[in-house]
Formats: C-alpha cells, sequence, structure tokens
C-alpha cells in the first residue's frame, strides 16, 4: 500500500546490552549527523531518526527493510550482534511511542526520555533525513507522551534521591527564594542535589568541608561559595537547608549543635538532608520543634515506593499507547486517499475559478462589490456540496482498508494517474510532500 | 421568604463542599477547585440576598439571636474564605472551610422559631451597633479559618515530620505557606476583634453607663482578645510552626467554648443576654 515501505527499528538499551557496548555505538552531534545522512542515502532507505542516549540507541529507518539499520549498528562494532533488537512496522511504532512516553525507561516516568527523542527529532530535521512520515510519527509519540503525563500518574512522585530531596524541602518552604542551602561535605550527590534545589529558587549555596581547598573546588564548579570549616555553627544559622555527605565516622551535626543553633535562629525551621553512610546527622535532632531531618533511607524509601506506584500506573499508560498505535495506523491508512482527494479538490477549484472569472468578465460591470463576491462564493458552494459525498466515502474506504476506491475514483475524475510521483528526498521538507511520497497505487 | 432562599444558598455550598472534597480526593482534575470557588462565589451571593430579605423581615433584630449570628457569620466566613483563595491559590483550603461553613449553616435551616427581641429598644439602635456585630462576627470567622489552616498544618507536619509522605503529603500545600497564612489571619482577626471589643464597651457605656460590668461575655471576650494579642506577640519571639499551630487551635477552641457556655447559661446570668446584643458570638 506504501510501495513496501514501513517503519523499521534496530536498537539497543539498558534492557539489552551492557553499558560498554552502548557507549561503543552511542553517537551525538555532528557524528550522528554524519551517519543520518549516509543511512539516508542508501538504497531502499526513505528517512531515519537515530535516538542516542546514554540508556539506548535505537535507528528508525523508514524504507523497505531494516537491514540498513542493522548495518549501522554492526559497522560500528560487531558486538552489537547479540544485544540488539528488531521491530517493524506497527511494533516499532508502538516502540518508538513506548520510549517517548518513558514507559521504557530505567526509571519509568522519568522526564527527560521526552526531550532526547524530541532533539533525535530535531536533529534528523535539520540534515533533512527525517521527512513527512517521521515527522508525523514523532509528533504523534509527543502526543501521546502528553496525554500518558496528564492522564496517569506516572510521572507523579519522585523519582530519584535528589527528587526527593527537592520534594521535601519544597513542602517544607515552599519556594527556596532567599533562603540559603549549605552544603556540609563534597559528597557528589550532595552537589547534585544542591543544583536541584537552585532550580527551586535558592540564590545562596554555601559549602563547607574539612579541607578547604576541596570546598573551594566544588563551589567553584557549581557557583557557591565555600566557607571555612570552623565557622559551622554560625553556618547552620544562616543555613535553612543542610546537606550533609563527607566521608565522616560519626555524626558531625549534632544534638547540641542543633539546639544551638536553633536558639539563635528564633525558631526559624532548618531541614537537614543526611546523604552520608554512616550517617553524619544525629537522627535525634529532627524531634526538635522545626527542624526536619533525612537520612539517606528514608529518601531511598521513598524512591522506591514511587517506583512501585508507577508500575501501577504504567498499565493504564500502556493502554493509551496501544489506542494511540491504533490511531496512529489508522490515520496513515486515511492518508493514502488524499492524494486523490486533493488531486480532485484542486481540479474542481480550478474549474470553479475559471468560470467565476468567464462570467464576472462578461456581468461584472452590472454587479457592485457584493453581487461579485456572491458569484465567486456560489462557485465555491457548488465544488463544496458535489465533493462532499465522495469525500466522505473516500475517506471512508481508507479507513477501512479498501484500496479499490481510491483508485477507481482516481480513474473516474481524470485526476492522480496523470501525476507520477516526483523522485524521493528532495521535497521531503514540504509539509504535504507525503501526498506525494505515498501514492495510492 | 428569607429562609427559603437561605436554602438555596445552602444548596450552594453543598455544592463547592463537593466539589472541593473531590478535587482534594483527584487534585489533577484542577477544574473542579474552580467549580467550587464559582459555588462558593454564587453561595455567598445568594445568602447576601437571604440576609438582605431577613433585615427587611425583622429589621435587623435578627442577628440578636444565635441563629442570625450564625447565618451572618457562616456568610463572613464565606467571603473571607473567597478572598484568601483569590490572594493565595491554596485550593485545598476549600475542602477544610466549606464542610464547616455547611455544617455550622444547617441548623439554621431549620431553627425557625424566633429567639430575638421583637422590637429592638430605641438605646441600642446605633451604627456602632452594626459595627460591634459586623467586627465580632468577622474576627470569630477569621480565627475559625485560622484554626483550620493550623489544622492543615499539623496533618501535613505529621506527614513531613513522620516521613510518611502519602496522599496527603502531595495535597496539602507547604508548611511554610500554611503557617504564614496561620499567622496573617490571626493577626488580621486580631485587629478586627479589637474593633469589635471597643464597639461593645463604647455600647456597654451607652446602655449600663459603664463600659466595664464584670459581665460574662465582656470577661471572656477580653480574655480571647488577650490570648490572641499574645499570639501576636509570641510570633516575633520566635513562635512557629507546630506551637503557633497549637496554640491558634486552642484559642479558637475557648472562643468556641465560651460561645456554647453563654448561650446555654440561664438568661439572668449574663447581663446583657437579652438586654442589648444577646449572644453575640
Amino acid at each position: 500500500m506504501n510501495g513496501g515501505r514501513e517503519l523499521h527499528l534496530v536498537g539497543l538499551s539498558h534492557k539489552s546490552a551492557p553499558v560498554a557496548v552502548r557507549e561503543k555505538v552511542a553517537l551525538s552531534g555532528d557524528d550522528l549527523k554524519g551517519a543520518l545522512a549516509a543511512l539516508s542515502d542508501r538504497p531502499g532507505v526513505g528517512e531515519v531518526m537515530v535516538v542516542s542516549t546514554c540508556n539506548r540507541v535505537e535507528c528508525y529507518v523508514y524504507g523497505e527493510s531494516l537491514e540498513e539499520a542493522r548495518h549501522f549498528f554492526l559497522a560500528r562494532t560487531g558486538e552489537a550482534e547479540e544485544h540488539l533488537y528488531e521491530r517493524s512496522g506497527r511494533e516499532a511504532v508502538r516502540h518508538l511511542f513506548r520510549v517517548a512516553a518513558s514507559l521504557d525507561s530505567m526509571v519509568v516516568g522519568e522526564p527527560q526520555i521526552l526531550g532526547q527523542v524530541k532533539e533525535a527529532y530535531g536533529l534528523a530535521a535539520s540534515v533533512q533525513t527525517a521527512g513527512a512520515f517521521v515527522s508525523r510519527l514523532c509528533n504523534r509519540a509527543f502526543a501521546t507522551a502528553k496525554r500518558v503525563r496528564s492522564e496517569t500518574e506516572i510521572a507523579r512522585g519522585a523519582g530519584s534521591i535528589s527528587q526527593v530531596a527537592v520534594e521535601l524541602v519544597e513542602k517544607i518552604f515552599g519556594n527556596l527564594k532567599g533562603r540559603a542551602v549549605l552544603l556540609v561535605g563534597v559528597g557528589k550527590m550532595g552537589a547534585l542535589s544542591a543544583k536541584a534545589l537552585r532550580d527551586l529558587g535558592a540564590d545562596r549555596i554555601l559549602v563547607t568541608n574539612r579541607s578547604p581547598e576541596r570546598s573551594r573546588a566544588l563551589a567553584a564548579e557549581i557557583g557557591a561559595v565555600a566557607e571555612p570549616w570552623e565557622g559551622l555553627t554560625s553556618l547552620l544559622v544562616l543555613a535553612d537547608v543542610v546537606i550533609v555527605s563527607t566521608g565522616a565516622p560519626s555524626y558531625v551535626i549534632t544534638r547540641e549543635l542543633v539546639a544551638q543553633a536553633m536558639k539563635a535562629r528564633r525558631g526559624r525551621s532548618v531541614c537537614f538532608i543526611d546523604l552520608a553512610v554512616p550517617r553524619n546527622v544525629d537522627p535525634a535532632c529532627g524531634e526538635q520543634d522545626n527542624v526536619y531531618a533525612y537520612d539517606i533511607d528514608d529518601l531511598q524509601k521513598v524512591v522506591s515506593q514511587t517506583h512501585a506506584a508507577r508500575a501501577e500506573e504504567a498499565i493504564r499508560a500502556e493502554a493509551i499507547v496501544e489506542a494511540e498505535v491504533m490511531a496512529f495506523a489508522l490515520e496513515r491508512e486515511t492518508r493514502a486517499a488524499l492524494p486523490v482527494l486533493a488531486e480532485l479538490r484542486r481540479k474542481a477549484e480550478q474549474i470553479a475559478r475559471a468560470e467565476a472569472e468567464r462570467t464576472l468578465a462578461q456581468v461584472g460591470a452590472k454587479l457592485d462589490e457584493k453581487g461579485r463576491r456572491s458569484v465567486e462564493a456560489m462557485a465555491q458552494a457548488i465544488v463544496n456540496k458535489l465533493l462532499h459525498g465522495p469525500t466522505a466515502r473516500l475517506k471512508e474506504a481508507a479507513a477501512s482498508g479498501d484500496s479499490d476506491l481510491p483508485g477507481a475514483a482516481a480513474e473516474l475524475f481524470g485526476v492522480g494517474e496523470a501525476e507520477a510521483p516526483p523522485a524521493r528526498g528532495r521535497s521531503r521538507d514540504a509539509p504535504d510532500a507525503d501526498i506525494h511520497t505515498e501514492p495510492h497505487r | 421568604m428569607s429562609l427559603l432562599v437561605l436554602r438555596f444558598a445552602a444548596l450552594f455550598y453543598a455544592g463547592a463542599v463537593t466539589a472541593y472534597v473531590l478535587h482534594f480526593a483527584r487534585p489533577r482534575h484542577a477544574a473542579l477547585a474552580t467549580v467550587g470557588q464559582w459555588l462558593l462565589g454564587f453561595a455567598f451571593v445568594v445568602q447576601a440576598i437571604a440576609i438582605g430579605l431577613g433585615c427587611k423581615e425583622y429589621g435587623g433584630a435578627e442577628f440578636f439571636g444565635l441563629r442570625g449570628g450564625l447565618v451572618f457569620m457562616t456568610w463572613l466566613a464565606a467571603g473571607a474564605s473567597l478572598v484568601v483563595q483569590r490572594l493565595y491559590r491554596i485550593p485545598a483550603i476549600g475542602a477544610f472551610v466549606t464542610p464547616l461553613i455547611l455544617v455550622v449553616l444547617l441548623p439554621t435551616l431549620f431553627l425557625v422559631k424566633p429567639d430575638f427581641p421583637e422590637v429592638l429598644p430605641e438605646a441600642v439602635r446605633r451604627p456602632m451597633l452594626t459595627i460591634h456585630i459586623v467586627t465580632a462576627l468577622l474576627g470569630v470567622a477569621l480565627f475559625a479559618i485560622a484554626s483550620l489552616v493550623a489544622v492543615m498544618y499539623l496533618l501535613q507536619e505529621r506527614e513531613v515530620k513522620g516521613k510518611r509522605f502519602g496522599a496527603l503529603f502531595s495535597r496539602l500545600p507547604s508548611l511554610a505557606a500554611l503557617d504564614q497564612l496561620n499567622q496573617r489571619l490571626v493577626r488580621f482577626g486580631f485587629v478586627v476583634y479589637t474593633v469589635a471589643l471597643l464597639t461593645g464597651s463604647g455600647m456597654a457605656k451607652v446602655v449600663w453607663k459603664s463600659a466595664w460590668q464584670w459581665d460574662p461575655q465582656q470577661v471572656s471576650s477580653l480574655v480571647i482578645w488577650m490570648l490572641y494579642g499574645v499570639m501576636v506577640q509570641l510570633r516575633h519571639t520566635g513562635w512557629h510552626g507546630r506551637r503557633f499551630a497549637l496554640l491558634t487551635i486552642v484559642a479558637f477552641g475557648l472562643v468556641v467554648g465560651s460561645m456554647v457556655t453563654l448561650n446555654v447559661l440561664p438568661e439572668g446570668m449574663t447581663r446583657h443576654g437579652g438586654d442589648f446584643s444577646g449572644e453575640r458570638k
């Protein structure tokens, strides 16, 4: 029905391949652009898009077979062979929709993947390897992801430690405008959380560490201010959120220290997030009024809860994906009837315009502006009324998979068949290019 | 007639309660909160009409009885809650305030026996009395909303501190927002209540020729006023969060307690029971 062209997918992901293999095939930037261009020049390949993230590399080809896509991986490393998965047709469409909706992600529901797929599409579009088909496919995938996000609770809750930390801080302080965040220790996770808190509006981030060089280095890296370790007590009076991740074997933040700071703070709330193992914050600190203390286990518990809840929501999300896959297939079949329809309408309107002009040339002088417009409107109305029935029936026929009627219509009205489909490729940018590249046979 | 319109208003309140509670249960449906707010707005307008009609029917004497007082207070509470939602956009408050309004309003829909003097003595017909009644009732309404916000605070604090992160955790606003709103309501309520106290003693002076009479209502009002005054002061010395929320609830408990006690006490014990302003609060 489409000249044998189908969507094919070959790829590997965190589910099928270890990171050692993934990093060998992963591509980005100009390398990826080059690879896309090379792929699209291969025989039998119509349109190409490659999604490449740290968790997956997937090559989508709209063409005659998936061999070229396979070749894309094998040319990069022979090791890929045993880790590849392959999908074609509706299966491939479903896979992309699931990926975009974050159902195939390592952390189901994580929000980054949609942006990454959008980037992949943007890149393919910029080098013109993504044409009308991939464009429609991706738009549907984005719409699906949006539906899943808004109609299910798959993205609800916090999926990572730093997200949990942010959510907690948000429930205590609202936004962090005008509040200070203190990093005690230079752990990586602490720095990550501090960055996330900055997005919540924290404008002051302070870093302190036993060795000043390392706190200065981290401060420079994340745009914070390094403070001397000796001033910890006064820093506790200043900071509203304290993230602790030192390598110390015992409590760095003790009950007495906090009690003292709270007095000076005049009761203003403070939140301790202890990311260290063994713990650096005495859990008894949290017993005081307006002091909130969490350790890594508390945060991890929330993360696991979120994952469990998301797994349940995923079932509802899959149903949405399924419905969208069906809708996409249906739309594609309906589209097959469109070239005939478009051509028919174009021809009819041309005739109507010509006839109206002829009439107006003869009697136009006797008519005012309003009269002239009614003549034009009448011609247009006749076209609309005449074509209404055929249009509806052609769309129906296409939707139900009947491929005879569009052909018959083309022959009957003398449209469509006369025009040979133009060469592939160069017309890819035109929004309606697919009307020509998917001619009905 | 006014009763019929009031019952109509109650229907709108019931609708608002439903919408807000449903929104609280299913926060994803944001439209429900908007529906709730509109219904609350309608209820407010319809109740205003009912109150206007009531004034025409009873010449204002209605508000000297418990029933009239409750009707007027729920109306002020609805108005205050509309303003709060407009300013703070915390729809969860609706799920707490509207049910209380409805519960307080319900008995007034069926208690139709007049509990107020038929003719008001000439001495009390003064604008000062109107101000007194409005501010006293508004003050109590604000304290009521503040105490509900405090309840929300304590619920959320239990989630946050107890590391539960359950359904309430995601539905209730942040502790900081609740604490701040609570404080502002208490502060504003205190100012309004101060006006009520001043106009009240002004009226006492007019009617009894003396501003202070050791009247039980006067004494309890003064105690309540001082308590809220202390709360406003404590705020500056570091009373935040949990302790402040608890205090707000205790203080409002005292307000309710004094209202109940004063209305249950035999007539003779409240010097100005039927004398001039009846059961104001």
